[in-house]
């Protein structure tokens, strides 16, 4: 078991006044809140934060940490409490806040503890929970990432997440679930699929609840993806632009022929119909043109390109910024 | 410990997929109709159809998400419900944001050859 440095997450000094310590919790708990923040461990940094406060918003628990935190740790980081250590300050006087205890870590419960394993009675559904009681199990919410491919194709993908299952002495404890599940093509960005009874098990025959996954993409190299419309940016030869041309140009999982008009600029958006994400209404792939350049040409070409020049002298490519 | 089962029927939700009830809301949120209600009344969930009585209220399964979003931050960081009103709706912004500039820098990016 590590030591906890609650100061150091909080980033304030060991004399911080309950105020200062305050006004650090409350700041980081908005930066780090998982709702808030797309930081990859924002989730677990908001629940140090949660546990730090809890410890040091309490002057006799802050006190009993301030004590512990002299014993200190050991060389390698890892710590253990004292000989016959007990908190005064723990369970025995009221338990936890508000705070979601099943959320704290080993070293708050070995140093506050005993919680987890004397019986911890609070956090499902907000309340207690007596045996005797019939309740509806949690709903969980998951996400699941899939490739552009997956979502338009439809695939079978395992999810795993957390269910709360009451044990055989009524203690409701976290279970890792796994599944797998068949996602059906077309699928987008922000949509939900339901699977029924598959979230945390009912409590006195109590039936489970949902599991709810909403879908999210990861980023393409070639393809982005508004609403039901599939964009490219296809890239395509100056004399293709000048005198159109028959390109290939990718779709998601396939290829077609496109005609880019006579006279295209860079830019020009060509609509296919009904190529992007399948569907009851199916959208549409759009295609950007791109004019590229070759990096280096023949003197053939630079002889053609002066040609040009001279026949296009009236062209004036920087007529929008007005030189 | 895991446990697999082969899952090959799931629900698709979308505007026009499954609703939930003001009970069932209240039921999967665990808590109470006046709460959602006053979610309703700032602007911070909608039912699918506006209706003057609550009772014939049906909520899409975006909104059930927005409402245990709204729950969190109101638990965690105490926030009063014109201050969840106007967060949630900035975050919403933000998100929004994020995607244009994503979308934005993979379209530069591919204007640059890369």
């Amino acid at each position: 078991m590590d030591f906890k440095d609650y100061y150091a997450v909080l980033g304030v000094s060991e004399s911080a006044s309950p105020e200062e310590i305050k006004k650090a919790y409350r700041k980081l708990a908005r930066k780090y809140h998982p709702d808030v923040s797309k930081e990859e461990d924002a989730d677990t940094k908001f629940k140090d934060v949660g546990e730090a406060y809890e410890v040091l918003k309490d002057p006799e628990k802050r006190a009993e940490y301030d004590q512990l935190r002299k014993y200190g740790a050991r060389a390698d980081g890892s710590f253990e409490p004292p000989p016959g250590w007990q908190s005064a300050s723990g369970f025995g006087g009221g338990g936890y806040t508000e705070a979601d205890a099943r959320q704290f870590s080993d070293f708050f419960e070995e140093i506050f503890g005993g919680g987890r394993r004397g019986g911890f009675s609070g956090g499902f559904g907000g309340g207690g929970f007596r045996q005797n009681m019939r309740m509806r199990g949690e709903d969980v919410h998951a996400r699941i990432a899939l490739f552009l491919e997956e979502a338009f194709h439809g695939c079978e993908k395992q999810v795993s997440f957390a269910v709360h299952e009451a044990d055989e002495h009524g203690r409701v404890i976290p279970r890792q679930k796994t599944l797998k599940v068949k996602i059906p093509a077309g699928m987008r960005e922000g949509q939900n699929i339901r699977l029924k009874g598959q979230g945390s098990p009912g409590i006195g025959g109590g039936e489970p609840g949902d599991l709810f996954i909403e879908v999210e993409f990861a980023p393409h190299p070639h393809f982005a993806v508004e609403g039901r419309d599939v964009m490219v940016t296809v890239p395509i030869a100056p004399w293709e632009a000048a005198l159109g041309a028959t390109v290939t140009v990718p779709t998601v999982g396939s290829k077609v022929n496109v005609k880019v008009p006579r006279g295209s600029t860079s830019g020009r958006k060509l609509r296919l119909k009904g190529k992007g994400f399948p569907g009851k209404h199916p959208g549409d792939q759009i295609v950007i043109l791109q004019i590229a350049m070759p990096e280096k040409h023949s003197a053939e070409a630079e002889k053609l390109y002066e040609q040009l020049a001279e026949a296009e002298k009236n062209f004036n490519p920087r007529s929008k910024i007005h030189v | 410990m895991s446990k697999q089962d082969h899952i090959l029927t799931v629900e698709v939700l979308d505007q026009h997929g499954s609703t939930f009830t003001l009970r069932e809301i209240c039921e999967r949120g665990e808590c109470h109709a006046e709460f959602v209600i006053k979610l309703v009344d700032y602007g911070i969930i909608a039912p699918v159809e506006e209706s003057p009585e609550a009772r014939h209220w049906e909520f899409d399964v975006g909104a059930l998400s927005r409402l245990r979003k709204a729950q969190r931050l109101q638990r965690d960081l105490k926030m009063n419900l014109p201050g969840l009103a106007m967060s949630l709706e900035l975050l919403d912004e933000v998100e929004e944001m994020r995607r244009e500039v994503g979308r934005l820098n993979h379209r530069i990016r591919q204007l640059m050859g890369e």
